[in-house]
């Protein structure tokens, strides 16, 4: 059920693949994503979770299948409603604040008082003035977040965005991201952290090998996996190294 | 006709023929260049008229602008026609070429998706859109190989406050290869790219790639030519090659530049000084 302040595109993708030379990197997966819930992503390394984010978010063209959101493929008047933010962000060579006024005049005036407000939100009023390439780690994901978020869009996709912090800078960016969701942000959030994961999910998406393994309420994941890789994944076992049932000579 | 007179006809005959076989095998000059000019097709489209004109024939050498120059730096080379002003005004003040004219010009622009998954579509503030792109994290293929159109792409990523070689593997693949190469990259990955305009409209593989950001003063695409300096390098056939440029800065070249057209349009506008 949603909240009035859930806004909110309803995600789908139907047998979505994406292949290259052939070799298919996402697999047929078909997926519902609703408005208000915070969808977590995770899977191995290269089980495509990357990709299926930047296949929702348009970056990419499905080899076949389709990726709609509310019926509408991902073109700029949907992305428009979107941000994504990135493991490694993209900042500008200006200042803090600079930054965020840049992609708020892309879409009109320069609101100062909104600036104001989103500086404030992600804890970087102190720092608006300042070189945004001079700022930590952590402190350049919380303004690439702003960024995306001063645009108040309805669904936002993280890509592992707390990869390289440290527990504090993470600790952080979740207070950011639940903030975000609670004010009716729409997230897919892509993670290795378990941790993370257990604290932020609403959902998890499940990826193995570019396929969708499974896609259930969080608790459910964790207390009770059904496929196999989930199980194997979630008690720290390799993929592809399972030990083998011992055989009877 | 007496003997003799046919005698003094046929050494006539053979002196002349010798002569012009003399003249078809030494009179030739090396043109260090860029691919987008020779890929445009605009060589084929001007060189035969040089030639009809002079009698000397013209090698083309197409690599990227920085590479040209450098082979111009090593002597490897007769005339030197690129598109990096800066970068051909240094080879002049260096002591490598005698003097810079400007030739011609085109224009850059920005091809990309039909998805446009950065919307930089109808922008006409070429720093502008690149941030656009680079913020977006959409793939952008750069041809990474020094080239003129390196050199101004960079510049651009410059002014935009980008650093894209932070990213280079990631959104930023740098293909290390011609116009033509990295086109063909941009095309398969959905990746926007810069490219000159006269290369773009003679690229085949657009697949459904296209111009999606034009009209920027910031992309204006100036070609200059300079004769390599015979003094720095002894081997430089100087009067051919002064010969190619005052034929390309005269009205008959500047017209032959202008002429060339594909699919109906001009590529390149001649604009040397008069």
């Amino acid at each position: 059920m949603l909240s009035e302040t859930q806004r909110g595109l309803l995600g789908e993708t139907r047998k979505l693949r994406y292949a290259v030379a052939g070799r298919p990197l996402i697999d047929g997966i078909d997926l519902t994503l609703s408005p208000g819930r915070l969808t977590v992503v995770m899977g191995p390394n290269g089980s495509g979770k990357s990709l299926l984010l930047r296949l929702l978010h348009g970056l990419l063209q499905p080899s076949s299948g389709e990726v709609l959101w509310d019926g509408s493929p991902p073109v700029e008047r949907i992305r428009s409603k979107q941000a994504m933010v990135f493991q490694r962000p993209v900042l500008l060579r200006r200042s803090v604040a600079a930054n965020l006024q840049f992609v708020m005049k892309l879409r009109g005036p320069a609101n100062d008082e909104k600036l104001r407000e989103m500086l404030a939100f992600v804890g970087l009023t102190a720092q608006a003035d300042q070189p945004a390439r001079l700022l930590s780690g952590g402190e350049q994901q919380r303004l690439a977040l702003a960024r995306a978020l001063v645009l108040a869009p309805e669904v936002m996709l993280l890509d592992e965005p707390t990869a390289s912090l440290d527990p504090a800078s993470t600790a952080a960016i979740e207070r950011i991201v639940a903030g975000a969701h609670d004010r009716g942000t729409k997230i897919i959030y892509v993670t290795h952290d378990l941790g993370q994961a257990r604290r932020l999910a609403d959902e998890v998406a499940f990826l193995n090998r570019g396929r969708l393994a499974e896609f259930t309420p969080a608790q459910e994941f964790f207390g009770n996996p059904r496929s196999e890789c989930a199980r194997d994944f979630l008690a720290g076992r390799l993929p592809g190294l399972r030990p083998e049932k011992p055989t009877t000579i | 006709m007496t003997a003799s007179s046919l005698l003094r006809f046929a050494a006539t005959v053979c002196a002349g023929l010798l002569a012009a076989g003399a003249f078809a095998a030494d009179r030739s000059i090396v043109l260090q260049s860029t691919t987008s000019t020779a890929n445009s097709g605009l060589y084929d489209h001007i060189l035969p008229r040089f030639t009809d004109a002079t009698g000397i024939q013209v090698h083309v050498v197409a690599v990227g602008t920085g590479q040209a120059i450098k082979n111009a730096r090593n002597g490897d080379g007769d005339v030197l026609l690129v598109h990096a002003k800066s970068a051909e005004e240094a080879f002049v003040e260096e002591g490598y070429g005698v003097e810079r004219f400007d030739v011609m010009y085109n224009d850059f622009v920005i091809v990309g998706p039909p998805g446009d998954p950065a919307a930089v579509a109808g922008m006409h503030d070429a720093t502008a859109a690149l941030g656009k792109i680079a913020t977006s994290g959409a793939a952008f293929a750069s041809r990474g190989d020094d080239s003129g159109t390196h050199k101004k792409e960079m510049a651009l990523w410059r002014a935009a406050g980008v650093d894209p070689e932070a990213d280079s593997g990631g959104w930023y693949r740098e293909t290390g290869s011609g116009m033509g190469a990295t086109l063909n990259v941009a095309v398969g990955m959905d990746a926007y790219a810069l490219t000159d305009r006269g290369t773009w409209i003679s690229f085949s593989n657009r697949g459904e790639h296209r111009v999606l950001v034009e009209g920027d003063d910031a992309l204006f695409n100036q070609y200059g030519v300079i004769l390599v300096d015979p003094e720095r390098h002894r081997n430089v056939k100087a009067e051919d090659g002064q010969a190619f440029i005052d034929w390309i800065l005269d009205d008959e070249g500047q017209a032959a530049i202008a002429s060339y057209r594909l699919g109906g349009q001009q590529l390149f506008f001649p604009n040397a000084a008069p």
